[in-house]
């Protein structure tokens, strides 16, 4: 028997349609995106853009660079930091931490401004407390930290995972050559986990870079304020299209940065279930740091905002409809989530085969993440649009009428739209997660003569179930939290929470929108505990 | 006629039950599909008295003038949309340059609206205004010592104004009028006083500018009137303290008149059900519908002969209006952006 050359050729035998599958992930998540760049590139060139760059452009690339930088220190610090905490450490209170602390995913980064820059305001309640002392938070630094408070759960998460995978040899062997326990750290643990939390750093970096909500709330003018008012402006789609494709730019980098970490790190990241590490046990002074450490982030990313709009909501009347809003939002989510945790699996199977069209088409997945909501959703409309108008001519032919508006008009718009922004955000952690799965592993199952599909299920599955549905997670949270697009393409009379949180605080009527806002993480947080817990006890 | 009523309303139930679902296109239930940029909760009492009276039943969607005007342009032939409405006149012309109204003849709707609230050529109509003002500290600055926009722009107001971001299409369209009575020239001049006056970056929406001179950190503002009437009539006892902080007036009353911005709509050139739109922009300008604007929203309806009551309104009117046809800050607006980014007004 061959063995060896059969075991070098690939890891999984890889039906056709798993590939398939990515190639569909890839086009669902890039074709808006596409239809955007056609945008861009086939419309009239007219002067704007030299007015912009004369003028407001330098601004807008400093602000997003500031914001992102930020954001993404921010919440690398606070989820690397306690993702090693959590994963590698024992002190009072860790097992719950460790899926409490994923929390302040479920709270949208603009409900966090709207309730922050509420307290700190001048003459708000913080500055009355002190005097005059707190600062308001606003403007890009407060834009980041927000991001960095709501967002780090992303590093967290991925972190403590790899933490928790990790074998213990390395650190052991550090230690036995005399490294303390920091050096050790720095030297093994982290440059293992590198991966992981370049992951997370890149879905920070974009979901900063394309949001809308939180930088124009707080006042920071970042590229996607430009090309909205590019887009409001000048009128000019063609211009907020092009600007756009500067977000894909920088996308691209960023995923590119994130895969090159990826593939050095490859060889050290011992996986499998091997000699788990045992945990450091923390006394009691260490223990304390540890769990304000831990505190401190939740508290300034969920209790604090949350608790101001509870605050605000007992002190005024609920606004109607939010019961069909959340239903509204729970439906849409939850849809979308288990069809882009599908295609993330897909995509991560499809990368095993080490094909080049996988690859194509992973990379491709992720330009859907680069653009902001409403760009994302224009595109959305350009391609069903087209689409529609292409079935015309037959339709006319059949019924003597235009096609009807199916596309556009149904929340299957929306759920297109929301796969193209977040299909991508599957695919990262399905990939870290199937990364467990080695080639050793698989290699040894084959030899035992157990069929692809069994191997599946029994080797892999355990392995990546944790990791598949953090994923769907992901996408069920981002798309709860969600609302450009949704603006945009929703159908008649068809609110979500996030839509009317965002119509009440657009007006300054923080008060009516408190209660909504604080129904998106409590409506994600459910599915969120159920599932942080189940990840949890993987983990452990 | 409230049997016939009902029985239309069990034969379209029926129909529903067992055939297709009912499309809008079904003959048994009237509806109009409205997208608006208004996105004030009390129009769902508008429009379920609308409903009410007429048996039509709206279907809407709300989202901001520039994303309703490109879904329309998008669906095109096959756009579900009856009635668009926006609050700014700029978008307004926007949507009429982008031929998504169809032309309508509003001179026969029997009701005495000024004509600089319609658009010349009858595409749109505006049904309720908003001014956009001054308000100063009653501590530190005396009554007469602005009267006019321009005034703002004077080296004496340095560090001492607070407004909003220059994307906000209200100070937009207050630039735009500038550009139409100063020029170009003497408008950019203006904005740039204004950027060098800044007592703060531009943050929040027109009620942070009046929070902003209650703390103190500015001393006078410019934002719509009705933010100002919302704060007064407010639960909330920081709201209305930080409103009796200031003084509210119209500017330019022996100039140009006040600035004035509209709510306004127009039927869609694909209408799929153009009586109905009609008979719902008729319905604005019903007694309830303009009662109903400056009770709810604190806006100023275009009617004058209906009574409605809302005393901290009305003690603002009645005030010189600019007699600018409003089409004409949605044909400056482009100017007036490209000016923002000039002065790098935030």
């Amino acid at each position: 028997m061959p063995a060896p050359a059969h075991f070098l050729r690939s890891h999984v035998r890889l039906p056709g349609r798993t590939i398939g599958l990515a190639v569909l992930a890839a086009a669902i998540c890039a074709a808006p995106v596409l239809a955007v760049a056609w945008i861009a590139l086939s419309g009239e060139t007219g002067d704007y853009l030299q007015h912009l760059a004369g003028t407001r452009l330098p601004t807008y690339l400093a602000t997003s660079a500031i914001v992102a930088l930020i954001a993404a220190g921010g919440a690398g610090l606070i989820g690397t930091g306690l993702g090693w905490l959590i994963a590698r450490t024992e002190f009072v209170g860790r097992r719950t931490l460790a899926w409490v602390l994923i929390l302040p995913l479920a709270v949208p980064a603009y409900v966090a401004a709207y309730a922050w820059l509420d307290l700190s305001h001048a003459g708000g309640p913080l500055q009355a407390m002190t005097g005059g002392l707190f600062p308001t938070i606003r403007g890009s630094w407060g834009a980041g930290l927000m991001f960095a408070l709501v967002l780090y759960p992303y590093v967290f998460l991925l972190a403590r995972d790899t933490f928790a995978g990790q074998s213990a040899d390395a650190y052991h062997a550090a230690r036995t050559l005399g490294a303390g326990p920091l050096t050790a750290f720095w030297r093994t643990s982290l440059p293992m986990a590198r991966p992981a939390i370049a992951a997370g750093l890149a879905l920070v970096v974009m979901e900063s870079l394309a949001d809308y909500g939180t930088v124009s709330h707080l006042g920071a003018p970042t590229l996607s304020i430009g090309l909205i008012r590019a887009w409001s402006g000048a009128g000019s789609l063609v211009d907020a299209a092009r600007l756009s494709l500067v977000l894909v730019v920088i996308a691209i980098f960023v995923f590119g940065l994130e895969r090159a970490q990826r593939r050095r790190a490859r060889s050290v990241n011992a996986a499998g279930r091997h000699k788990p590490a045992p945990r450091l046990q923390l006394g009691a002074g260490h223990g304390l740091l540890a769990l304000l450490a831990c505190l401190t982030p939740l508290a300034l990313g969920m209790v604090v905002p949350l608790g101001r709009l509870v605050w605000l909501a007992l002190h005024t009347d609920t606004a109607p409809g939010l019961a069909a809003a959340s239903l509204h939002s729970l439906t849409l989510a939850l849809i979308t989530a288990v069809i882009a945790a599908a295609l993330g699996l897909a995509t991560a199977y499809a990368l095993r085969s080490r094909t080049a069209i996988a690859t194509l088409a992973a990379r491709a997945a992720g330009l859907g993440y680069a653009v902001p909501g409403a760009v994302a959703a224009v595109g959305v409309i350009a391609l069903l649009s087209g689409t529609q108008a292409l079935l015309d001519p037959a339709w006319r032919a059949l019924t003597g009428e235009v096609f009807p508006i199916l596309l556009t008009a149904t929340g299957g718009a929306l759920v297109f739209a929301y796969l193209s922004r977040f299909a991508a955000a599957a695919i990262s952690p399905a990939e870290t997660a199937l990364a467990r799965v080695t080639p050793s592993l698989d290699g040894a199952a084959r030899t035992l003569g157990a069929s692809r599909g069994r191997r599946v299920r029994t080797v892999h599955w355990p392995l990546i179930a944790a990791g598949v549905t953090s994923a769907g997670l992901l996408v069920f949270v981002e798309v709860l939290k969600e609302l450009p697009a949704t603006m945009i393409l929703r159908p008649f009379n068809y609110d979500t929470l996030a839509i009317i949180a965002h119509n009440f605080a657009s007006d300054e009527r923080l008060g009516e929108a408190a209660l909504p806002s604080l129904l998106i993480p409590l409506v994600a947080l459910l599915p969120m505990i159920f599932v942080a817990r189940y990840l949890s006890r993987q983990a452990r | 006629m409230k049997s016939v009523k009902f029985l239309a309303l069990a034969a379209s139930a029926a129909l529903a039950a067992c055939s297709q679902p009912a499309t809008e296109d079904g003959d048994t239930a009237r509806v109009v599909n409205v997208y608006s940029a208004r996105h004030y909760s009390s129009d769902a009492a508008i429009y379920a008295a609308f409903t009410e009276q007429t048996g039509i039943e709206v279907n809407l969607v709300a989202a901001s003038g520039d994303q309703l005007i490109e879904r329309v342009r998008a669906d095109g032939e096959r756009s579900p949309a009856d009635v668009i409405i926006t609050v700014d006149a700029a978008r307004l012309h926007r949507a009429e340059q982008a031929g998504l109204f169809a032309a309508s003849d509003f001179s026969d709707l029997d009701i005495d609206i000024p004509t600089n609230l319609i658009d010349p050529e009858g595409y749109w109509v505006s049904f309720a205004k908003r001014s956009r003002v001054i308000a100063y500290s009653n501590d530190r600055v005396q009554p007469g010592e602005i009267a006019t926009y321009e005034d703002l722009a004077d080296p004496r107001w340095e560090g001492r104004i607070c407004v909003r971001e220059s994307g906000n299409a209200y100070n937009q369209s207050l630039l735009a009028s500038l550009v139409a009575h100063l020029g170009e020239e003497d408008a950019q001049a203006w904005a740039q006083g204004i950027v060098d006056n800044m007592a703060r970056e531009p943050q929040g929406g027109d009620r942070t500018q009046i929070n902003g001179i209650a703390a103190g950190e500015c001393d006078v503002a410019i934002l719509n009137h009705y933010y100002y009437a919302m704060m007064v009539n407010s639960d909330d006892p920081a709201a209305q303290a930080a409103a009796a902080a200031v003084t509210l007036f119209f500017p330019n009353q022996e100039t140009t008149g006040a600035h004035v911005n509209v709510s306004g709509a127009g039927i869609a050139v694909n209408a799929p059900h153009p009586e109905e739109a009609r008979t719902l922009i008729e319905f604005f300008f019903s007694d309830d519908a303009q009662r109903a604007f400056a009770e709810m929203t604190n806006e100023i309806p275009v009617r004058t002969d209906v009574s409605w009551d809302n005393p901290t309104l009305a003690a603002m009117l009645p005030f010189n209006e600019d007699s600018l046809n409003v089409s004409e800050l949605g044909d400056n607006n482009e100017t007036a952006q490209r000016i923002f980014d000039r002065v790098g007004w935030q």
